[in-house]
């Protein structure tokens, strides 16, 4: 292999793909990238067998050929190197790759393309195109609320569900539940309803740039994988079996207290009664009190053996009864941070039912979290 | 009048009874294994009260002629051996001819019995505790043992019985274990009329397993299967991704009798060395069958002890048919790749358990012992230190080294503290004072359906009132299953089957349910931001309080992990050392 690329697409393309790198594997292949030539260009890939990131990059491709190189001492050595061309030739007899940038020149020994896992092909075709923009905000607004788990693999995973020109995704620890639709351009022939590691899905928010217009992902049928792919770059993942929780039994259908608060001030107070809270069990209290004239408030305590108390007051448009209800504002506050909207609308029925979060203004973004019992 | 006299009929049976039936548990063993003897198809076991009140052990076996009924009760009177020398080729369960007249001589006993030949059953009953009144029944095929108000007339015995819930554990135990001996008896145990066990006799173990166990780890379970004529081992172990936190369910079965033995379970855990963690154990149900010649049952009232009269040969073939299955079956390759690499001292004790110049010479199990009765060295050294006054004495800050150690003087000589360990015990117990007694829970959004082993579902039925002190909320949902709806807030993070699970456990080994699991987060907590660490230096005021706090500690001797936080030296220790005193 002899090519050249330019040291900022070298970087920006291993940083890209690193995170799919397993360093502490006992097949030490999986720690290394896999650089290629590939019909004029570059491409660098890796995988940890479950999660498997690829992307090209342009280069001057005088040889072809190819070689795993540990990815951690090519991504440090690349981002020190100046912004230049970098001159990239391999030496097949003693699988080592001469790497030439400026006055610097460094050899690293690598593993035989040979041992790395096969990538799977590329799915062009089927696939079903998602705006970027949409995608990495609907993957930010549900991956968080999953289960890290690994009991049980279920609900550490994404539901992605595509039926006609809907897609939803949800996920769920078993305390809360994130739920968030949009509609895609091209729809789907066929319905798609996938379990994707939610891992997988922050990684796809990460590398997709928002230069990319769309993604395309595709389900390519027996394989158990789900493909994500960008102009420039790879996604492929693992799916999980299993069956995934029914959401639409546990969204409440209705409320007996709609609460409209300003979301910076709600999460502002969430933060400072966490302040507090983290001490002890995380817990929260919210006094919901509507009043006869103006506008009502939410009162949000905390109290710690240790730490002491907090106590923060909320105006609020109140429509229904008073309730005092405990939250864990951990999950609280997490949810807020993902809403986009000035305000945000907390629908109650009892201090010991499911209470929802929705944007107010997003009619496709729905959380719902289960409130604790004080004992 | 002569000091010595012979005792009483009824004192001799009492003083005899005291040593087979110690317990509900043991009646019904003892009649389960006549029934089993009889050749019953069929077993039916009730008991009421724990089997205080009433155990009733039924059986379609060959039954009891009328006229040997009376002889059936009475000391020393068996059908199932004639001379001394057939104890050693014994094979039935029974032989001592003790158990029914023990039984009679500590309750209200009556036993029911016909022959399938005879048109007439017969029965005997010994209600006032003093004589049997025979009379003809009619009944089914078989034989009926009822026993009433067991230890009626012995109150210290029942004192010294456990709790009626561990009472009936052990027997719903006791069944499951002889259910799985006998896989092709049907048994059926009912407490107070409601059937709590049965199994089908169809003659499959893992049925058997599947009742009480859960169907998940019955389906894992790895089969043994050993021969080498004619000795044989088979039954059933765990795969090493399941254990227990004792070793309770570890069972032998010698020749169909469950017997207790320390060496073989040693055995056994010798199989698993290194594939499981320190502290963690096996589930296994082995059943070693040898001929009967080479077996000593004799040994032990109720026979939960036996003599192998080749024991190295017994233990190694324990061992190397339960290793067998584990290499055999291990699907986990990260654990054995690991295994094989990092530790070769390891690689090389497994290719000795292979060759056979090493099995009978028994070479290897040598260092094992050793290491265990040093553990048990170890542990009398702690015993020793728990004597001693828990309180510190007031100590006298002298400095500290290595920027970790603090060195103090107290009233009996000179000590040296791990500022790490000590400042993780000061903190813990500070935090352990702090949980209070409100318990918040967080509900689950759709409720968590939870499959327990039938005797931890037994159990756990009848602390689902504990279970929501403790922030849980639990309710039955069919047969051995049950309906989570929320746990403790303290558990996030931990599955709910997980969290159920420990809480069994704790309620098992009589601990305080979920203290265990408690403390571990909270010390995980402690050790993880806030304790000082080794290697800072602290000023003199940090020492000083360090050393005022860990004299309010309840335990200051352990950090939470159990680690030592000082070592003391004693005035006489140094005296010694220096020649001052002793034998210099």
């Amino acid at each position: 292999m002899k090519a050249s690329v330019s040291q900022q697409e070298l970087a920006h393309g291993l940083s890209t793909v690193s995170r799919a790198v397993s360093p502490r594997s006992t097949l030490p292949v999986l720690a290394n990238v896999l650089i290629a030539t590939d019909e004029g260009r570059i491409r660098l890939s890796a995988t940890n067998l479950e999660l498997g990131i690829s992307c090209w990059i342009t280069a001057t491709v005088e040889e072809e050929g190819s070689i795993t190189i540990p990815a951690r001492t090519i991504s440090d050595l690349v981002s020190t190197l100046p912004n230049d061309r970098v001159e990239m030739l391999l030496n097949d007899r003693t699988q080592t790759l001469n790497v030439r940038c400026g006055t610097n020149s460094t050899d690293i020994k690598g593993i035989d393309a040979q041992e790395y896992p096969p990538m799977p092909l590329p799915e062009k075709s089927g696939g079903v195109e998602l705006n970027v923009a949409d995608l990495k905000e609907m993957i930010q607004q549900v991956a968080f609320a999953a289960s890290t788990d690994e009991a049980r693999p279920v609900l550490q995973g994404v539901l992605t569900q595509i039926e006609g020109t809907t897609i939803t995704m949800a996920a769920t620890d078993g305390f809360r539940i994130s739920v968030r639709s949009s509609t895609v351009t091209n729809p789907s022939d066929k319905a798609i309803s996938v379990i994707i590691p939610a891992r997988a899905m922050n990684e796809l928010a990460r590398i997709a740039a928002n230069g990319d217009a769309t993604v395309s992902m595709s389900v390519p049928a027996g394989r158990g994988q789900v493909v994500f792919n960008l102009k420039d770059a790879e996604l492929v993942s693992q799916l999980i079996e299993g069956n995934f929780p029914d959401y639409n039994v546990i969204i409440p259908r209705s409320y007996k207290t709609h609460t409209v608060v300003s979301t910076p001030s709600f999460q502002k107070a969430c933060r400072q009664a966490e302040i507090i809270a983290r001490d002890g069990n995380n817990i929260i209290r919210m006094h919901i009190q509507p009043r006869m004239e103006g506008p009502g408030i939410v009162e949000i305590s905390a109290q710690s053996e240790e730490t002491g108390n907090s106590e923060v007051q909320l105006d609020a448009n109140i429509d229904g009864d008073g309730l005092l209800i405990a939250f864990n504002v951990r999950y609280l506050r997490e949810v807020l941070d993902v809403v986009k909207t000035p305000s945000v609308a907390l629908e109650t029925n009892a201090n010991n039912t499911p209470a929802t979060i929705k944007p107010i203004g997003e009619d496709e973004f729905t959380h719902v979290i289960m409130p604790m019992h004080l004992g | 009048m002569g000091k010595i006299k012979i005792l009483t009929d009824e004192v001799a049976s009492q003083i005899a009874a005291g040593e087979v039936i110690e317990r509900p548990g043991s009646v019904v063993k003892e009649l389960v294994e006549n029934a089993i003897d009889a050749g019953a198809s069929e077993i039916i076991v009730r008991i009421s009260e724990a089997g205080k009140k009433l155990i009733e052990v039924s059986d379609n076996g060959n039954g009891i002629p009328f006229e040997e009924l009376e002889l059936a009760v009475a000391r020393h009177a068996t059908s199932k051996l004639q001379r001394a020398s057939d104890l050693f080729k014994i094979q039935t369960l029974g032989f001592r001819g003790e158990a029914l007249a023990s039984i009679a001589s500590v309750s209200h006993f009556s036993l029911l019995s016909k022959q399938n030949e005879e048109e007439l059953g017969g029965k005997i009953e010994n209600t006032d505790g003093k004589e049997f009144h025979v009379s003809h029944y009619g009944g089914p095929d078989g034989t009926s043992v009822i026993v009433r108000n067991l230890f009626y007339n012995v109150p210290a015995r029942l004192k010294f019985l456990k709790s009626d819930i561990t009472e009936k554990q052990k027997i719903s135990s006791l069944i499951t274990k002889l259910a799985l001996a006998y896989p092709n008896i049907r048994f059926h145990l009912y407490n107070e009329r409601q059937l709590i066990l049965q199994s089908s006799g169809n003659g499959d173990r893992r049925e058997i397993l599947t009742q009480i166990y859960g169907i998940e780890i019955a389906r894992q379970m790895l089969e043994v299967k050993f021969e080498d004529h004619p000795y044989h081992i088979n039954g059933f172990i765990s795969p090493i991704a399941i254990t227990r936190s004792n070793r309770r369910e570890i069972t032998f079965f010698v020749n169909g009798r469950w017997i207790q033995d320390v060496a073989l379970n040693s055995a056994l855990l010798k199989a698993y060395h290194t594939l499981i963690m320190v502290g963690r154990y096996p589930i296994s149900v082995l059943f070693i069958d040898f001929p009967a010649d080479f077996v000593d049952v004799n040994v032990h009232p109720t026979k939960a002890e036996v003599r192998f009269s080749k024991p190295d040969l017994v233990f190694s073939m324990v061992q190397r048919a339960a290793r067998r299955a584990l290499l055999a079956y291990s699907p986990v390759p990260e654990i054995s790749q690991s295994f094989w690499k990092s530790d070769s001292k390891v690689t090389s004790d497994i290719e000795t358990q292979w060759s056979p110049a090493t099995m009978l010479t028994n070479t290897d199990d040598q260092p094992i012992f050793s290491r265990s009765s040093q553990g048990v060295i170890d542990h009398d050294n702690k015993e020793d230190d728990f004597e001693k006054p828990i309180h510190l004495p007031l100590l006298r800050h002298i400095g500290q080294i290595g920027a970790t150690y603090i060195i103090a003087e107290g009233p009996d000589g000179l000590y040296l503290i791990d500022q790490h360990a000590a400042h993780e015990r000061i903190l813990f117990e500070k935090m352990m004072a702090q949980i209070s007694d409100v318990v918040p829970s967080q509900p689950l959004l759709s409720p968590e359906i939870v499959q327990l082993p039938l005797h931890q579902a037994v159990l756990l039925q009848e602390k689902l009132e504990i279970l929501d002190k403790l922030g849980f909320e639990v309710s039955e949902f069919g047969p051995n299953t049950f309906q989570v709806r929320a746990i403790p807030a303290l558990l996030i993070g931990i599955n709910p089957q997980d969290a159920i699970q420990v809480v069994v456990e704790d309620f098992e080994d009589d601990e305080k349910p979920l203290g265990g699991m408690v403390e571990t987060i909270i010390a995980a907590r402690i050790c993880k931001r806030a304790a000082v660490k080794g290697g800072q230096v602290l000023s003199k005021e940090e020492q000083r309080t360090l050393l005022e706090n860990l004299e309010q500690c309840d335990a200051p001797r352990t950090c939470p992990h159990g680690r030592p936080t000082m070592i003391h030296l004693s005035v006489d220790l140094l005296e010694r050392q220096f020649g001052r005193k002793g034998s210099l």
